[in-house]
């Protein structure tokens, strides 16, 4: 589903953020991204969902060359992923339900059946009573749980999580990598950045170890 | 409904909305572009009204017909036939004698008058015709002319040409002002525009992460600037009709004091419609530049 071919990636200012990384990902697959931070991961995630191009090489999702996808084509990609931000990203003027139909309004979807299937993914995550609350009012792992309520709204076949549970206390923790663990069941392919050994060790999955730009294969 | 109309329904609600919740600044960019509009839109009323009031003029252009001095009677009855056509408001006829008359006594060239062995004056028609305007005046002059049993005609346009020249330099300057003010426009919407995109920056970095289209993004904004466009020609129209009510009053007892029966007249529908049309379509060709060069801004300090 997804490859990644001598890519290298250098900021502006020559800072190389990835070197020379080449690795498959196949559909349903449960991969976890470790590493110090700075290490390259978010950069990975970022190439996969087109928000940064490679400097070298090529990123291919379901096929397409990612990194040579024209301005028009990037939309259309992005709606076949599912992102989880750290910081959320939530939007603080509107309520909880407004936020997790957002991707749906963009693609153009009925009014009434993207109010169902939002409430059928709050559902999901456990913040069905909260769907008209404010976003601010919401704790950080309920706002963590409302951000992934949006990224599978539209059932994305591809979910990119940046260090989900990285502002989070240990429950609230283990309960989002709980939600990972069902999805990854039902089928949908999960690459989950992030620094939480223990959430390593009950999962399982295949683990990419970020060192400085490089990657390798480690063992759970 | 399809999914275009359905966007194009979430973007104008979108932007509709986004107007409503900053009523102070919609308001004040409405007042804005109104007060800018009201000086071409005033000025273009106010021409219209001195043409009005030139038709109205007792200093309207006449055309004098003399009549041959071997004219038969039938040619006179076609002649005075003639003259009560539409295109004619009226004609008064003097009588050779008449005019004889009317010149010894107003002239106080009785003596000249007195020595004449014959009149020598012909019977003539003074004719004001309905369309003041230098076409139509010049083609019932030649037609006039062309009638059997009649000697000369006179056209007295020289005033009217005046006038009409003033006018038309008039009109050339209301449609320059109306550019430059289109400009304008543009500008303060574009402008305002810009406000609303940067305070929408995340908002819109937000959609961009998850597959929403340029399209998508700029859309709620264009209508914005097109509503806001609109909203600014309803404050001209407002102005222009306090304007109005305020002269209305001085204006008609100068008009009075003249002793004409002159009245302001009130722009038209069509033209209320076409002030509405123009300034919801800059309104929205400045939202169009400048949301393209906002957002590009945006996404590259995002």
């Amino acid at each position: 589903m997804i490859s990644f071919s001598q890519v290298s990636k250098r900021y502006p200012g020559g800072h190389e953020a990835l070197s020379d990384v080449n690795l498959q990902i196949d559909k349903g697959e449960l991969i976890f991204l470790t590493g110090h931070s700075g290490a390259g991961k978010s950069t990975f995630l970022k190439l996969i969902a087109a928000i940064e191009r490679p400097s070298h090489g090529v990123v291919s999702v379901s096929g397409q060359n990612v990194g040579r996808l024209s301005r028009r084509a990037v939309p259309y990609l992005r709606r076949n992923i599912g992102l989880v931000f750290q910081d959320h990203k939530l939007l603080f003027d509107r309520n909880a339900i407004e936020n997790v139909v957002l991707p749906l309004d963009i693609a153009g979807v009925l009014r009434r059946e993207s109010m169902k299937r939002a409430r059928a993914v709050l559902d999901k995550v456990g913040l069905l009573a909260r769907e008209k609350a404010d976003p601010v009012s919401l704790s950080g792992g309920e706002q963590q749980r409302l951000c992934i309520a949006r990224a599978l709204v539209a059932r994305p076949a591809l979910l990119l999580a940046d260090e989900p549970t990285g502002n989070l206390d240990a429950g609230y923790a283990a309960d989002i990598m709980a939600m990972f663990r069902d999805f990854h069941q039902v089928g949908t392919t999960l690459v989950i950045a992030t620094h939480d050994d223990r959430a390593l060790a009950a999962l399982g999955g295949r683990i990419l170890h970020f060192d400085h730009g490089r990657v390798t294969e480690a063992q759970p | 409904m399809n999914s275009w109309l359905r966007h194009q329904k979430h973007a104008l609600t979108a932007a509709l909305r986004r107007l409503a919740g900053q009523p102070v600044s919609t308001l004040l960019t409405a007042l804005a572009m109104g007060v800018a509009l009201s000086l071409p839109a005033g000025l273009y009323l106010m021409l219209g009204n001195l043409s009005r009031l030139a038709g109205d003029l007792p200093a309207q252009p006449e055309i004098s017909v003399y009549l041959a001095d071997d004219a038969s009677a039938a040619q006179k009855a076609a002649l005075a036939e003639r003259l009560k056509q539409a295109d004619v408001e009226r004609a008064r006829f003097i009588a050779r004698d008449e005019a004889l008359a009317a010149l010894s006594a107003a002239q106080g060239l009785d003596d000249v008058a007195a020595d004449l062995p014959d009149n020598p004056l012909p019977d003539a028609w003074v004719v004001r015709p309905r369309d003041a305007s230098r076409g139509a005046l010049i083609h019932l002059h030649d037609e006039l002319a062309r009638q059997p049993g009649v000697a000369e005609t006179q056209l007295d346009s020289a005033w009217a040409e005046r006038l009409q020249s003033l006018l038309a330099l008039g009109r050339t300057g209301v449609w320059l002002l109306a550019a430059l003010f289109a400009v304008a426009l543009a500008a303060i919407s574009g402008n305002a525009i810009r406000a609303q995109v940067l305070a929408r920056r995340d908002e819109i970095l937000v959609s961009r992460l998850i597959g929403a289209t340029d399209r998508y993004v700029r859309r709620p904004f264009l209508y914005l600037g097109a509503v806001q466009g609109l909203l600014g020609g309803l404050a001209a129209a407002a102005v222009l009709a306090i304007a109005g009510a305020a002269l209305r009053g001085p204006i008609e007892h100068l008009a009075t004091l003249y002793g004409s029966a002159w009245r302001l007249h009130p722009p038209a529908a069509p033209e209320i419609l076409a002030l509405f049309a123009f300034t919801t379509l800059f309104g929205w060709l400045g939202a169009w530049i400048s949301v393209g060069r906002t957002l590009r801004r945006v996404e590259a300090g995002g």
